[in-house]
């Protein structure tokens, strides 16, 4: 093997590393009696996620290309692994604890997740093409198989079905995007697109914007954007609820991430203060910024009539998606370092939100509003959690989804150019506290029907903390978030 | 140095904890606990007014150091002459209500520990001085407020909650977007209030919406009034004010009118009036029609209850309107006036808001008039005297009867205002409330206290001695007030003073 190689393979690493434990999983449910494999493809599972982390920490901290510049190892990429190898250790801990995952099928499910977790390390540094087609397809498909997980549950399968066809729709999309964009420039590489778009001097034909506008379709089915964002809750609400917890997290961001990548380096370029700029003729920000407000106002508004609170989480994380992409808007530090605080946030937050509901759906065998009726009476730390994990989801100050909106409208605000959006995003946190106050309602101002004495596992009790806290103390001191975002955008090739 | 402040702010939160810590099923200690984590800051708070500078308008018992350093945010706290009548209000208030809360039975500790947690934002809004440590307060409050009602209030509590945490969220997040705007459009980017207050640098500056070039300061200045005057509540943004008020346990809503409505209108005076001073100058006519629109609309309301809770909710309302005009008239007495008025408000509403309450534990029913079109009450004089006594006073107070504590702030506000030649027809109009205030604050008192007893209340209890404890400091208030107001007018002499020479 050559230096180069070797060098690529080092930077390569923490999903190497991941590879290698899904290997391990293999020969370790052999060898472990069936009975006795509960937790043990958890534990690997996490081990393994916080190997990656650990490499991930080593590999370079300068930015650069490899595997012939098919992927890129920079700031960007380096949040994104931290950020899903962390949902996947939790959200592996929380598949555990949930009887919807069948104790025979543990193992699977923790293989499938791997999986997931390695193509999205791809989705987030490709830096080509087709790297970042395959990247999609690997995250896609397992995700099919994870939202069927209840094998002998109709809507389960439905929901795989439902997110396959919608799926296949958008990956065509994309693909067809693709092709025309390699028509037209000549290139697969980002780089290359970059350097053949700016040489056009926005002499951009028609057939550039239909590609692009293919292209969202695919990205946006990803990050479940408007228009695509229509199999979000009937998804969310058939899957598992822990595969859910997945989906509202990890694919997203690792959409999130291709999204980001593709809009700073393939369409715009870095100017000398360290933000960045569209390339001359193509003009995105306002494009942006409409499908930002359209997605936040369709996530809130139909997220008011629902009664189920995984279809309500559902919307809800539709319109967070909104909230984010305004930090796109402006294309300067300050709206991507609100992105990156609002995804660490979202991250703990939403994972919390979608746990307390699986934990509630155990028990009732059901996630209706009226499933949560007195939960908060009867499991008081159940009950807190949530709260804190609603309040914050709404933008209430101490909690660090409100630091999360205050750095996007903050970002905003500056720009001074879309204070209309400013406005809409305010008015719309309003209305998601409509729908985010009921689910509480339920939990402490409802009376429980009968009298039950419920208590909270050891188990979900001290994850459920253990998201919370960091909920509030983000929401109290963000110092650290905001250099180490510094540090990750100094980084961005 | 002592830091006095954060020491009132947080202990009651230290409270909270140690409620939530105690074992389940004693309620009493968790009620001792409560009492002992309000009454420290009632202690420091007679140390504050026994200390307090008098003579100066700069801040005071100042604390600042550095808390989010890359957005230059501030752990600032500190008090002037505007802050302090507010927070020695709200220590007392809340030690009382504490006590008032006895009867509460169901979830003792959650209730408790709520209401500690609402002290701590109430404390804090009134001495933050940094404009993002005072919205994080501000809206802190909010939650405790929303399980306050939602759970221990009465039968519409989930709709007055919902509608409670609407309005004000939906003034909030326009401060916030002003907060942010104030922040990134001064130089340097600052949330201290002080430094805000300093350079007058947002005039004539504009920015665009829609294409349109708007000027900075005056959309600044009505995103604040907007967040402020839903909380005083201004008309007509008041509607969730009766709702809350009549579904909130007594204590709350003691706590909500006799502090919450204040925050709105120190609000305004800390913010739009010494950072925004031209725009609000601007706004000043349009100020006092909100005002005297309030204090007429407010009376029109009060008379038409039948519902003993509501009228004094609209009293609120209608009061809060003399503070507004007070405001609005930019001289030396009128503002001075519509402090006085906050503070005095806020005992006698306060007062209000127990006796009804009193009322309600006994007989479970407020009306004046039953919704059948019989008596509710009538006559009870009679058989409940001290009560009587005691309501007569706080009835009295609160419509301005001289001697009493209402009486010289409202003098004070149209004195002010009708000093001022531009406001003199909206003082003719604006009296007119203290007319309506005495015609519905008696006639209530006449249908429910005089005339022929009815029966259906020959037993009812007199006060006890708890309920006199809660009301007898509000009483001394408003009496010695009544006869001799300069112990709160001194406290914000100077601060009024020094904020009025930007409107000269």
């Amino acid at each position: 093997m050559s230096a180069e190689t070797l060098h690529n393979i080092k930077l390569f690493a923490p999903e190497v590393c991941l590879t290698l434990f899904l290997c391990l999983l293999f020969i370790v449910d052999g060898l472990i009696p069936k009975s006795r494999t509960n937790k043990v493809p958890m534990m690997v599972t996490i081990i393994a996620c916080i190997a990656a982390v650990l490499l991930t920490c080593k590999v370079g901290t300068t930015s650069e290309a490899y595997f012939g510049g098919m992927l890129v190892n920079d700031g960007l990429t380096k949040f994104f692994r931290y950020f899903f190898f962390f949902t996947a250790a939790v959200s592996s801990y929380v598949a555990f604890g949930s009887s919807e995952i069948e104790n025979r099928s543990r193992m699977e499910f923790s293989l499938l997740l791997i999986c997931t977790t390695i193509g999205m390390g791809i989705m987030a540094g490709a830096t080509h093409l087709l790297v970042l087609y395959m990247g999609i397809e690997m995250v896609s498909i397992i995700s099919f198989v994870m939202a069927g997980f209840k094998r002998d549950n109709l809507r389960s399968n439905e929901a795989s079905f439902k997110y396959l066809v919608f799926g296949g729709v958008a990956s065509g999309l994309m693909i067809y995007g693709f092709s025309l964009l390699y028509g037209l420039t000549g290139s697969l590489n980002y780089p290359q697109i970059t350097a053949y778009l700016s040489s056009t001097q926005g002499n951009l034909g028609l057939v550039f914007w239909l590609s692009l506008v293919l292209i969202y379709g695919g990205l946006a089915y990803k990050i479940s954007a408007f228009p695509m964002h229509f199999w979000a809750p009937d998804v969310y609400e058939g899957a598992p609820t822990p595969v859910a917890t997945f989906f509202s997290v990890g694919p997203k961001a690792a959409g999130f991430a291709a999204f980001l990548r593709m809009v700073l380096t393939v369409f715009a370029a870095k100017t000398a203060e360290g933000n960045w700029q569209m390339l001359p003729g193509i003009s995105l920000t306002s494009a942006i910024a409409v499908i930002s407000a359209l997605t936040m106002v369709v996530g809130n508004l139909s997220a008011i009539g629902q009664t189920n609170v995984k279809r309500i989480l559902a919307y809800s994380s539709i319109a967070h998606v909104g909230y984010m992409l305004m930090g796109l808007v402006t294309l300067d530090r300050s709206g991507l370092t609100a992105i990156i605080f609002y995804l660490i946030a979202y991250c703990a937050m939403n994972i919390g939100a979608f746990w307390v509901v699986g934990v509630v759906s155990n028990l009732r065998g059901r996630e209706d509003l009226d499933a949560f009726r007195g939960m908060g009476w009867s499991m008081p730390v159940l009950g807190t959690c949530m709260g804190v994990f609603i309040f914050s989801l709404t933008g209430i100050p101490m909690f660090s989804g409100f630091i999360g909106k205050f750095l996007i409208f903050g970002s905003v605000i500056k720009s001074g150019g879309f204070l209309w959006l400013a406005l809409l995003g305010v008015l719309n946190s309003v209305v998601s506290l409509y729908y985010y106050i009921k689910i509480l309602k339920s939990m402490w101002l409802d009376k429980p029907e009968i009298a039950e004495s419920l208590t909270l596992s050891p188990y979900h009790a001290f994850g459920l903390v253990g998201l919370a806290i960091p909920t509030v103390v983000l929401g109290l001191y963000f110092t650290p978030i905001l250099e180490f975002a510094e540090r990750t955008l100094s980084n961005i090739l | 140095m002592f830091p006095i402040l954060s020491v009132m702010t947080y202990i009651p939160l230290l409270g909270m904890v140690a409620v939530l810590a105690t074992p389940r099923n004693n309620p009493n200690l968790v009620r001792w606990i409560s009492v002992v984590a309000t009454a420290i800051p009632l202690a420091l708070g007679v140390y504050l007014y026994m200390h307090f500078d008098r003579s100066t308008a700069s801040m005071q018992f100042v604390e600042q150091f550095d808390w989010i350093k890359p957005f230059n945010i501030q752990y600032f706290m500190g008090i002037d002459g505007l802050s302090v009548p507010m927070v020695l209000l709200t220590v007392l208030l809340s030690f009382l209500c504490v006590i008032a809360s006895w009867g509460i039975e169901d979830g003792v500790k959650g209730y408790y520990a709520m209401f500690l947690f609402l002290e701590t934002g109430m404390m804090g809004v009134f001495c933050a001085l940094d404009f993002f440590l005072f919205f994080l307060f501000w809206e802190i409050m909010l939650l405790p407020m929303y399980f306050l009602i939602g759970i221990w209030g009465g039968k519409e509590k989930v709709y007055a909650a919902i509608k409670f945490f609407l309005y004000t969220l939906f003034g909030s997040v326009l401060m916030l977007l002003v907060m942010v705007g104030m922040y990134y459009y001064s130089e340097p980017h600052t949330f201290n209030l002080l430094q805000l207050a300093q350079s007058h640098q947002f005039v004539g500056k504009t920015i665009a919406l829609f294409g349109h070039q708007l000027p900075l300061d005056k959309l600044f200045w009505i995103g604040l009034f907007i967040g402020f005057a839903i909380k005083v509540p201004v008309w007509p943004f008041h509607t969730w004010l009766p709702w809350a008020h009549v579904e909130a346990p007594t204590a709350v809503s003691v706590i909500l009118a006799g502090v919450l409505l204040k925050m709105g209108t120190y609000g305004i005076l800390r913010m739009n009036y010494p950072i925004l001073p031209e725009a609000t100058m601007w706004a000043s006519n349009f100020m006092m029609d909100l005002g005297v629109i309030n204090i007429l609309y407010g009376a029109f309301c009060a008379m038409a209850q039948k519902d003993l809770k509501k009228l004094v909710a609209y009293s609120s309302v209608s009061h809060m309107g003399y503070v507004i005009v007070g405001m609005a008239s930019f001289t030396t007495a009128g503002v001075n006036g519509a402090v006085l008025q906050m503070f005095n408000h806020g005992t006698s509403t306060a007062m209000l808001f127990l006796l009804v309450g009193v009322v309600y534990d006994r007989v479970h029913h407020r009306w004046i008039v039953k919704p059948d079109g019989s008596k509710g009450f009538g006559g009870i004089a009679s058989v409940v005297p001290v009560y009587t006594g005691i309501m007569a006073i706080g009835l009295f107070a609160s419509l301005g009867l001289p001697g009493l504590s209402g009486f010289i702030s409202e003098a004070l506000v149209f004195l002010g205002a009708f000093s001022n030649p531009k406001f003199q027809t909206y003082v003719v109009i604006g009296s007119l409330g203290i007319l309506l205030g005495a015609a519905y604050l008696l006639w209530m008192f006449m249908r429910v206290f005089l005339g022929p007893l009815n029966e259906e209340h020959k037993e009812l209890e007199d006060i006890n001695g708890r309920e006199i404890f809660t009301l007898a400091p509000l009483c001394v208030l408003v009496i010695v007030l009544g006869v001799y107001p300069m112990p709160v007018l001194n406290l914000m002499g100077s601060t009024i003073a020094k904020l009025l020479t930007l409107f000269s």
